[in-house]
């Protein structure tokens, strides 16, 4: 990264659940997110091709701060992911990259999702974790206060 | 100043990294390559084109990807492309379903419901091929029915051939392939359940022996290795694993009817390459990819039959190369691919759509990925004369560097154990995933310039390009047709010819006799995948993140 300020520090690690929503093996896209986030000091799992069920179950096992999903198909699955990660993982953030239809984005960012098509530059892909991460912090601070 | 140097201080390499000469001249090209570029096309060793009067006497055939929905969606899309010029049709199949032998009804299926149809139409059964191919002439084009993926390409081959017979073709006169590539869905795509390597031999031996034996204009096995280098591979590598993996094939067929190997070496000999952004360097590929092949099987085999060593090529264009930004940019890049994949000697062609990056291809995209095709066979003279690059000092030098290289990782990849030893242990994909993060890099840098992405990325374009929104219910209607083969065909003869399935499997024989029974049973492709992962059991992933 090219400034120091996006590299968390070792004492503050974020952890990343990693998933594909679709039943399409193709790993270049998350092999190459999955290295970019761990260069900046994340901890990711990898959980691979994986339903909404065991996506949010492994969330609440794992404590995962966000989860990243590679998508390949239709929306309505990623929502039903998101449905999923709210009922038992409220405070986990999640971001998306993958072939995303344009006219798609919106309706995720509406959702507090952001998305990262092919061509999605390292510095942003980051940025966004920290920010996701950074969020679920604050959200758990202000309910241990509470 | 050497003599090739040229001016300026910055090095300048290829895609797979071969270091560059500001010019190249006669001293650059090895005096055995000055030869075969000194001779015609169409004998071997074939370096300048595989056939004598090359796109004079035979047009490349226009061969896109296709395929979404339900089988009446996959249907009408091959009609559009082939009413707008395509010359032969592809039926892309469903990956949630095909890429893994699971029917819809199967619970990782379910679970994703809404996302089957999405990259390619649901076929489980001989039935919807039927459908699929109401009003296609089978018996006039060429096809790809399907079976990219190893295990999946018993079920496709056998539902198209099943047709073909119920309509009274003569299978001897049916051309097309069914790929049975290893790249795809041992290297690239990698699915869930998904028999092992060694068995995958055995199915692709199988349908190579049949098709020698029943379909002599079939193309058996088409190596994909395409699918290698668009997960990662660059040109040398993409070079040296198609050949390691080619034989493979060839040494279990020497092994089980060496008096056969010259005649099925035919059949192993049409394979599909791709052509990336690197222009010469997809070129010289392609030429020294004929070279080798005539070189493999004389050395290795003993086989000169001018038929059997001479390697034809279908070419798709990298759709890793396009961009998600100012997507319309992709069909400069399209153009620039395609004309390398003439200008190399291809024999079959399939343009990546400039939607790539967002969906499965539009109407429009797939007419413009014709249209290019069209537009260089026809307006740009290119095709009038073969190999037209050939004897060019830089070409020729460039074309012999590959070979050089690709040779050196053949013997590295035999060295290891062999193909299949280099996808069990997980090699192939970890040079793969170096690659892949090292162009990820140069891109997200700034070294590699990327068009619209981390340059140039103000956009005036007039309107947002939406991506193709396949059709809605896909996988009801999937469990409606699912459930209808069950009800009407005889279970007891779908049953029995499933277990005879499942015994031949055990056994030594060649499955492709008990595949087409199978599935002129209406025995569907869930129930390929049970018998299939309940003999051979399923393939150790060698990779992990």
């Amino acid at each position: 990264m090219e400034s120091a300020d996006l590299i968390l520090s070792a004492d503050q690690p974020g952890k990343v659940l990693f998933a594909k929503t679709a039943l399409d093996g193709h790993w270049r896209g998350p092999a190459v997110v999955v290295h970019v986030l761990r260069d900046a000091g994340f901890e990711v799992i990898y959980l691979g091709m994986a339903t909404a069920d065991e996506i949010a179950a492994a969330a609440v096992q794992e404590d995962a701060d966000l989860v990243g999903l590679n998508v390949g198909g239709s929306l309505a699955v990623v929502m039903r992911i998101l449905d999923e990660l709210e009922a038992s993982a409220p405070d986990v953030g999640v971001m998306l990259g993958g072939t995303i239809q344009p006219q798609h984005r919106s309706a995720l960012a509406v959702r507090g999702v952001s998305t990262f098509p092919p061509g999605s530059m390292f510095s942003d892909i980051v940025e966004e974790a920290r920010r996701l991460v950074e969020g679920r912090r604050r959200t758990r601070e202000d309910v241990t206060s509470a | 100043m050497s003599a090739g140097q040229g001016e300026g201080s910055e090095r300048y390499f290829t895609a797979s990294g071969i270091p560059l000469q500001g010019w190249y001249g006669p001293s650059d090209v090895p005096a055995q390559s000055q030869e075969a570029a000194a001779g015609p096309p169409g004998v071997p060793p074939y370096v300048r084109g595989a056939y004598p009067g090359m796109y004079r006497t035979k047009p490349w055939r226009v061969f896109q990807l296709s395929g979404h929905g339900n089988p009446e969606d996959e249907r009408e899309r091959i009609l559009f492309l082939l009413n707008q010029g395509e010359t032969g049709f592809i039926m892309e199949h469903d990956r949630n379903t095909a890429d893994h032998l699971y029917n819809v009804d199967h619970p990782e299926v379910v679970a994703r419901r809404e996302d089957v149809g999405q990259t390619g139409a649901v076929i489980q059964s001989v039935s919807d091929y039927e459908t699929i191919l109401d009003g296609i002439d089978m018996g006039h084009y060429y096809a790809h029915p399907g079976g990219a993926v190893v295990q999946h390409a018993p079920f496709a081959l056998g539902c198209y051939w099943t047709v073909a017979r119920r309509r009274g073709l003569d299978l001897s006169r049916l051309a097309g392939t069914g790929q049975s590539d290893f790249f795809l869905t041992y290297l690239g795509c990698i699915p869930k359940r998904q028999i092992p390597t060694e068995a995958g031999v055995r199915l692709n031996t199988d349908i190579i022996e049949f098709c020698g034996q029943y379909l002599p204009r079939w193309v058996p096995v088409s190596i994909a290795a395409y699918n290698a280098a668009d997960t990662g591979l660059n040109a040398y590598q993409e070079l040296a694993a198609l050949f390691a993996n080619a034989v493979v094939y060839l040494d279990e067929i020497k092994r089980r009817a060496p008096e056969n190997l010259a005649k099925l070496a035919y059949m192993v000999g049409g394979i599909n390459l791709r052509v990336a952004m690197d222009f010469f360097e997809d070129i010289c590929k392609m030429r020294a990819a004929r070279k080798m092949w005539a070189d493999l099987l004389r050395r290795r085999y003993g086989i000169t039959d001018p038929r059997a060593t001479r390697l034809r090529i279908h070419i798709v264009t990298a759709g890793s190369a396009l961009a998600y930004q100012q997507p319309l940019n992709n069909i400069a890049r399209g153009t620039i691919m395609a004309m390398a994949s003439v200008l190399g000697g291809t024999q079959s062609l399939g343009v990546a759509t400039y939607d790539e990056a967002m969906s499965v291809p539009s109407e429009h995209a797939h007419q413009m990925s014709l249209r290019i095709q069209q537009i260089i066979h026809h307006e740009s003279n290119i095709p009038a004369v073969a190999d037209p690059l050939g004897g060019s000092h830089y070409v020729e030098a460039l074309t012999a560097e590959l070979e050089r290289r690709a040779w050196e990782m053949f013997e590295e990849i035999e060295s290891r154990g062999g193909f299949a030893a280099v996808l069990d242990e997980g090699w192939l994909h970890s040079l793969a995933a170096v690659n892949q993060v090292n162009l990820a890099e140069a891109v997200n840098w700034g070294t590699k310039t990327m068009v619209g992405v981390n340059a140039y990325t103000e956009d005036v374009t007039p309107w947002e390009m939406g991506g193709f929104e396949p059709v809605e219910g896909v996988w009801e209607k999937s469990m409606e047709r699912l459930r209808s083969v069950r009800r009407e065909r005889d279970g007891r003869t779908a049953v029995a010819a499933l277990r005879d399935l499942e015994s031949v499997c055990r056994g030594d024989g060649n499955i492709m006799p008990a595949v087409m029974e199978a599935v002129s049973a209406q025995a569907t492709l869930g129930e390929f995948g049970d018998v299939f992962s309940e003999v051979f059991g399923d393939w150790k992933v060698p990779i992990s993140f």
